[in-house]
C-alpha cells in the first residue's frame, strides 16, 4: 500500500510538471510566423515560407497555423498574457490593432527601412491613413479583403420579375415583399428575401449594421477625434431600413443556425456576404442552383458608387521579435506583386492592393475566376474599420441599440441612434 | 372502479407522463443526432433515416476524443486529490490536537460560504502570473482541495472508536499509513459519495476552463461543446452540435446507469449535509 | 515538550496541503479582488489606479442592475415550481408503486447530465419556428410561444429549463423526508378520521420543512452561479433579459477585458449573495 501511495505521488507530481511546461517553444529559426487556419492560407504560407528559406539559409523562418480555440483573437491575447507571441502574425483584425499598439505589444512598422515607399507602392493613400494609429504610427501592413456584397439566388429573382437588381432601400423592400410567403398555410412566413443574423454578439453588426452604413455613408467613420460620429441620416437611415425589415417581417427573426443552410435550402433569396460564401457554396449547392452578386442597398438618394465594408486583415509584427527589419523583409515577400498573386491563386481572396484590375500579370488569373471580378470592381470602394481600442465594446452598444430599436421596434431610429451616440462617448470619455 | 383504483391509474398516467418528459428530449438528442441534416425538422417520435454522416463531420471538425481524455485527466486528478488530502485534513480536524484546530475548521466552513464570483478573476490573473493559462496545472491545482470533502470526512473520522487507531500506533503504523490503509477500508461510503461527486462537478465544470483555457488541444469536454455550439466551426449545422452534446452526455449516462444507486445515494447525503 | 512539536509538526504536515490551497486560491484572490476593485487594468498593459472610479460606474450601471432583477425572476420562478413539483412527484413516488426506482433513476438523470447537454437541447425545443414545444402547442391547437424570443418570457423559460434539471435532487431530498415520517402519526391520523389532505397539510409538511428551506437555499444559490445556461441560449438577450450576474461578470472580464471593474462586479455580488444566504439561513433558525 506504501508503495502503491508512493507512486500515486510521483505520478500526480509528473503530471503537474508536465502540465507546468506550457510556454515558448524552443526555435532554431530566427523567426516564428503564424497564419490562419484557413486551408488556402495555410497552403500560401507553406510555398512563401518555403521560398524564403532557400534564399536565406541563415535566417530560416519557422511556420504553423495559429492554434485552434474559439477565436482567433482569443489566441492572440492569451499569447500576449503569456509571452508566446510569435513574431509575425498574418490575420489579426484590422480593428484589433489599435488595442494592441496601445499596449506597446506591436513594432511601429514606419520605424523599418524601406517600409514607407513599399507601402505607397501597394496600397492608396485612403488606406494608408485609415491604419496610421492615433499616434502617428502605423502597426500594420494590410494584407487581405472580403468585401462584404448582396449575394442573391438567380432564381428566385428572376421569377419576380423586376426591373433591375434591387439597388435603393425601396427597392429591396418592394422586392421582399414580393417574395415573402407563407408556402405552408399555417399563418407563418417561410419564405423570406434575406437574413441577417440576429445574435446580440458586438461582431455580427459587421454583417449588416456596419455594412450598410458604410455603403450609405460613402465610407464614415464611428469615431472622429474620439468622440462618436454616427449620429447622422446614415446611421438612422440604416436603423430605420432594418427595423421595417423586420416589422414587415421580411426577414426571420429567428437565429437561423438550426437546420440547413437558409440560402442554400431556398428558405431566402439573398444574404449581405463576402466572396468566401463562393467556395461554401459550389461544395454544397443542389442541382441547378445559382447565385451572384449585387452591391450593397443603398437609401434611395444616394449617389454615386457604392462602398462596402471589406473586413480587412493586417499582417503585424509582436515586440517579442528581435529581428523586426528582418521580419519585414519577409512580408515584403508575402505582398508583393508576385506573393499577391499566388495568394490570388491559393485562397481566392482579394490582397489589399491598388488597381487589381490594372495588373498585366494578373489578367490570366481574373478571367478564369469570373466570380471574383464583382468583387474586384467592389474593392475599389472599401473601408475597414476606425483605430479605436474599445471598437469592441462601441459595437456592443450598438448591438444593444440595434436589438431595442431595429429588432424589437421599441425605439425610434433616431432616438437609438442618439442613445448610442451618448453611451459610446461615455465610455470614450472615460479613456484618460 | 373504486376510488383507489382510480387514484391509481392517474397517479401512474401522471407518473409515466413525468417519466416520458424526462426521458424525451434525450432521446430526441440521440435520434437527431443520427438523422442527416435536412431531415432534422420532420420526425417526431421515431427516426426516418439513420445516418453517421453528423459525428463523422463532428469528428474532423473538433478534437473531441482529445477533449475526452482532457476531461478524464483532469476530472481524475482532481477527485484523487480531493480524497487524499480531504482524508488527510479531515483526519487531523477529527482526530489530533493541534494549535489553531477549531481557527482552522471555522475557517473551512467559511470558505463554503464564499461565493466563487469573488475569487474569480484574481484566481485567473493568478493563471497569468504563474503562467498557467492554457495547461492542465490552471485546470487541475486549484481544484485539489474541497472544503466540502474536508467536512465530509471529518464528520466520518470523527465517528470511528480511537481505540482502531491507537491500536495501529501501537503496531508502528505512521499517520499517513493509519489514514490510508486503517481508516480507508471503515469509510467506503463515504469515499464513493465524496469521488462520485467531485468527479462529476469537476466533469462538468465548464466556466473555468473557458476562462483558462484557449488552446482547443487542452480543452475540456464540456467546453469544447459549448464553444462548439456557440461558434462557427459547426457551421451552423444542428446535427453535428447535438452529435458533440451526445458524446458530452455519453460517458455519464453510461456510468450512471451501472452506479446509479450510488450517485443518487451521494448526491442526496451531500443535499442534506449542506 | 519535544514530543508535542513533532506531534504538531505532523499535524501541520497532514494539513499543509489545504493550507497552501486556502493561501493561494482563497485569501490572495479575496484581498487581490478588493485592491483590483481599485484599478484600471485590461491584462495587457500596467494596472492603473482610479481610485473608486469603478464603484461609481457601478452603481450607476444599468445592465449590473438588470442582471440582478434577471436572477430575482429567475428565483421567484424557479423555486416555488421547484419545491412544487418535486414534493409532488416525491409524495407519488411514497405510495405503492411498481418500479419505483425506475422512474426515481429518470427523474434523477437530468441532475448528473452536464448543463451544456440540457441548454442545447432545451435551445431546441424552445425555438419558436422549428421547436418541438411549439410544433406540439400548435398540433393541439394552441399557438405559438416565444419561449426565448420574447424578453418577458425569455427567463422564465430558463427558470422552467432549470426546475426540470435539477427536479431529480430534491425529489430525492422529499424522499428522504417523507420517509422520516413516523408512520404512527399517519395511522392515529388515519384514527381520527382525517382526510388526505389534511394528513399531508397537518403531518407532513411541518415534516418536511427543514427539507423544504433546504430546497430554497440550494435552489437560490444554483440560481445566482447561473451562467452556462444564458452563455449558451441566448447570449444574454433579449434585451438582456436573460443577461445573469456571473455572464454579466464574465462579458465585462472577457470580451471586454475590464478586469478592474468585473473584479468589483463580483465583489459586490459575493456580498449580495452572502446577505442573501445570511437572511436565508437567519429565517430558518429562527422557525426552528
Amino acid at each position: 500500500m506504501k508503495r502503491i501511495s508512493q507512486y500515486g505521488i510521483y505520478l500526480f507530481l509528473l503530471v503537474i510538471l508536465s502540465a507546468c511546461s506550457g510556454g515558448k517553444n524552443d526555435r532554431d529559426s530566427i523567426l516564428e510566423y503564424w497564419s490562419s487556419n484557413n486551408i488556402g492560407e495555410i497552403t500560401f504560407s507553406q510555398k512563401i515560407v518555403e521560398a524564403w528559406n532557400l534564399e536565406h539559409p541563415g535566417s530560416t523562418l519557422k511556420f504553423q497555423p495559429i492554434p485552434e480555440g474559439q477565436s482567433s483573437e482569443e489566441i492572440i491575447l492569451a499569447a500576449v498574457v503569456g509571452k508566446t507571441t510569435p513574431d509575425i502574425y498574418s490575420n489579426m483584425w484590422q480593428g484589433s490593432v489599435e488595442f494592441y499598439a496601445k499596449a506597446n505589444v506591436l513594432i511601429p512598422l514606419d520605424t523599418l527601412a524601406g517600409f514607407d515607399n513599399f507601402i505607397r507602392d501597394r496600397c492608396d493613400s485612403l488606406t494608408i491613413r485609415e491604419i496610421t494609429s492615433s499616434d502617428g504610427h502605423i502597426y500594420q501592413f494590410p494584407w487581405k479583403i472580403n468585401p462584404f456584397m448582396t449575394i442573391y439566388n438567380k432564381k428566385f429573382l428572376a421569377e419576380l420579375n423586376l426591373d433591375s437588381l434591387p439597388e435603393t432601400y425601396t427597392e429591396y423592400l418592394n422586392a421582399a415583399e414580393k417574395f415573402k410567403k407563407d408556402l405552408t398555410g399555417d399563418g407563418y412566413i417561410d419564405q423570406w428575401f434575406g437574413n441577417t443574423s440576429v445574435r446580440l454578439v458586438w461582431y455580427q453588426r459587421l454583417f449588416n449594421f456596419y455594412t450598410l452604413y458604410i455603403a450609405a455613408s460613402d465610407g464614415l467613420p464611428l469615431i472622429k477625434n474620439n468622440r462618436a460620429s454616427f449620429n447622422n441620416e446614415y446611421a438612422i437611415g440604416v436603423f430605420r431600413f432594418l427595423q421595417e425589415i423586420y416589422k414587415q417581417d421580411y426577414f426571420s427573426k429567428e437565429d437561423q443556425t438550426a437546420g440547413q443552410d437558409p440560402f442554400l435550402a431556398g428558405k431566402i433569396a439573398s444574404k449581405f456576404t463576402g466572396p468566401w460564401e463562393i467556395e461554401y457554396l459550389e461544395r454544397y449547392k443542389p442541382e441547378g442552383f445559382e447565385f451572384d452578386y449585387f452591391p450593397i442597398p443603398v437609401p434611395d438618394d444616394h449617389q454615386g458608387p457604392i462602398y462596402t465594408y471589406c473586413d480587412p486583415k493586417s499582417i503585424v509584427i509582436f515586440n517579442t521579435c528581435r529581428e523586426p527589419q528582418l521580419a519585414f523583409e519577409f512580408i515584403k515577400t508575402m505582398v508583393d506583386k508576385k506573393g499577391d498573386l499566388l495568394f490570388l491563386q491559393s485562397t481566392k481572396q482579394l490582397p489589399r492592393r491598388k488597381g487589381l484590375d490594372t495588373i498585366k500579370a494578373y489578367e490570366n488569373f481574373f478571367n478564369e475566376n469570373q466570380r471574383l471580378q464583382a468583387f474586384v470592381e467592389q474593392a475599389k470602394y472599401i473601408r475597414g474599420m476606425d483605430n479605436c481600442e474599445v471598437i469592441t465594446e462601441v459595437f456592443d452598444i450598438i448591438t444593444q441599440e440595434y436589438e431595442a430599436c431595429v429588432l424589437y421596434d421599441m425605439k425610434e431610429p433616431e432616438k437609438a441612434i442618439a442613445d448610442a451616440e451618448r453611451a459610446v462617448n461615455i465610455l470614450l470619455g472615460n479613456r484618460k | 372502479m373504486s376510488r383507489m383504483k382510480v387514484t391509481k391509474i392517474i397517479i401512474y398516467i401522471l407518473l409515466i407522463g413525468a417519466g416520458f418528459s424526462f426521458l424525451y428530449p434525450f432521446y430526441w438528442m440521440i435520434l437527431a443526432s443520427l438523422t442527416p441534416e435536412s431531415q432534422l425538422g420532420n420526425f417526431n417520435l421515431l427516426p426516418l433515416e439513420i445516418s453517421f454522416e453528423n459525428y463523422l463531420l463532428m469528428f474532423s471538425k473538433i478534437p473531441i476524443f482529445r477533449s475526452l481524455l482532457n476531461s478524464t485527466v483532469v476530472a481524475a486528478s482532481s477527485t484523487t486529490g480531493v480524497l487524499v488530502f480531504g482524508s488527510m485534513i479531515g483526519y487531523a480536524l477529527a482526530k489530533r490536537d493541534f494549535r489553531g484546530r477549531n481557527a482552522l475548521f471555522f475557517i473551512i466552513i467559511f470558505t463554503m460560504t464564499l461565493p466563487f464570483q469573488i475569487t474569480l478573476i484574481p484566481n485567473y490573473v493568478l493563471m497569468v502570473k504563474f503562467r498557467w493559462v492554457d495547461t492542465f496545472a490552471a485546470l487541475i491545482i486549484p481544484s485539489l482541495n474541497s472544503a466540502f470533502a474536508i467536512i465530509m470526512f471529518r464528520q466520518v473520522f470523527k465517528g470511528i472508536p480511537d481505540d482502531l487507531i491507537d491500536a495501529a500506533r501501537v503496531d508502528g503504523c505512521g499517520e499517513l499509513r493509519i489514514i490510508f490503509q486503517v481508516l480507508w477500508p471503515n469509510i467506503i461510503p463515504t469515499i464513493i459519495t465524496v469521488g462520485i461527486i467531485t468527479f462529476m462537478n469537476s466533469w462538468n465544470e465548464v466556466l473555468w476552463p473557458l476562462i483558462v483555457i484557449r488552446d482547443e488541444n487542452l480543452m475540456t469536454m464540456p467546453q469544447l461543446v459549448t464553444l462548439f455550439a456557440v461558434g462557427g466551426r459547426s457551421d451552423a449545422q444542428l446535427g453535428v452540435k447535438l452529435a458533440s452534446a451526445v458524446l458530452l452526455a455519453l460517458p455519464i449516462i453510461i456510468a450512471y446507469s451501472i452506479f446509479q444507486k450510488h450517485f443518487i445515494r451521494s448526491m442526496a447525503s451531500s443535499g442534506l449535509k449542506g | 515538550m519535544r514530543i508535542q512539536s513533532k506531534k504538531s509538526m505532523i499535524s501541520y504536515f497532514l494539513v499543509s496541503p489545504y493550507l497552501v490551497h486556502l493561501i493561494l486560491f482563497v485569501s490572495f484572490p479575496v484581498i487581490f479582488s478588493v485592491v483590483l476593485t481599485f484599478h484600471k487594468w485590461n491584462i495587457i498593459s500596467e494596472m492603473q489606479y482610479v481610485g473608486i472610479d469603478n464603484y461609481t460606474r457601478l452603481f450607476q450601471d444599468r445592465l449590473f442592475w438588470k442582471s440582478l432583477v434577471n436572477t430575482l425572476t429567475f428565483l421567484v420562478v424557479h423555486i416555488p415550481l421547484q419545491i412544487i413539483i418535486a414534493l409532488a412527484l416525491a409524495y407519488i413516488l411514497d405510495q405503492k408503486i411498481f418500479c419505483k426506482g425506475f422512474f426515481r433513476a429518470t427523474f434523477f438523470l437530468p441532475v448528473v447530465i452536464s448543463g451544456v447537454v440540457v441548454t442545447m437541447i432545451w435551445k431546441q425545443l424552445y425555438g419558436v419556428d422549428t421547436g418541438l414545444i411549439n410544433k406540439l402547442l400548435v398540433s393541439i391547437g394552441l399557438g405559438k410561444v416565444e419561449w426565448m424570443t420574447n424578453k418577458n418570457i425569455a427567463m422564465i423559460s430558463i427558470a422552467i429549463m432549470a426546475t426540470w434539471k435539477n427536479v431529480g435532487l430534491y425529489v430525492i431530498l422529499f424522499l428522504v423526508g417523507l420517509q422520516s415520517v413516523p408512520q404512527r402519526y399517519y395511522e392515529a391520523a388515519d384514527v381520527e378520521g382525517a382526510s388526505r389532505w389534511q394528513k399531508f397539510r397537518y403531518i407532513t409538511l411541518p415534516a418536511i420543512n427543514p427539507t423544504i428551506f433546504m430546497v430554497t437555499i440550494l435552489s437560490t444559490i444554483g440560481g445566482f452561479n447561473l451562467f452556462i445556461e444564458p452563455y449558451i441560449m441566448t447570449g444574454g438577450g433579449p434585451l438582456n433579459s436573460t443577461l445573469s450576474a456571473v455572464l454579466y461578470i464574465y462579458k465585462q472580464a472577457f470580451e471586454f477585458y475590464h478586469m478592474g471593474y468585473s473584479a468589483s462586479l463580483g465583489l459586490i455580488f459575493a456580498f449580495i449573495i452572502m446577505m442573501v444566504v445570511v437572511i436565508q439561513k437567519y429565517m430558518i433558525e429562527k422557525d426552528e
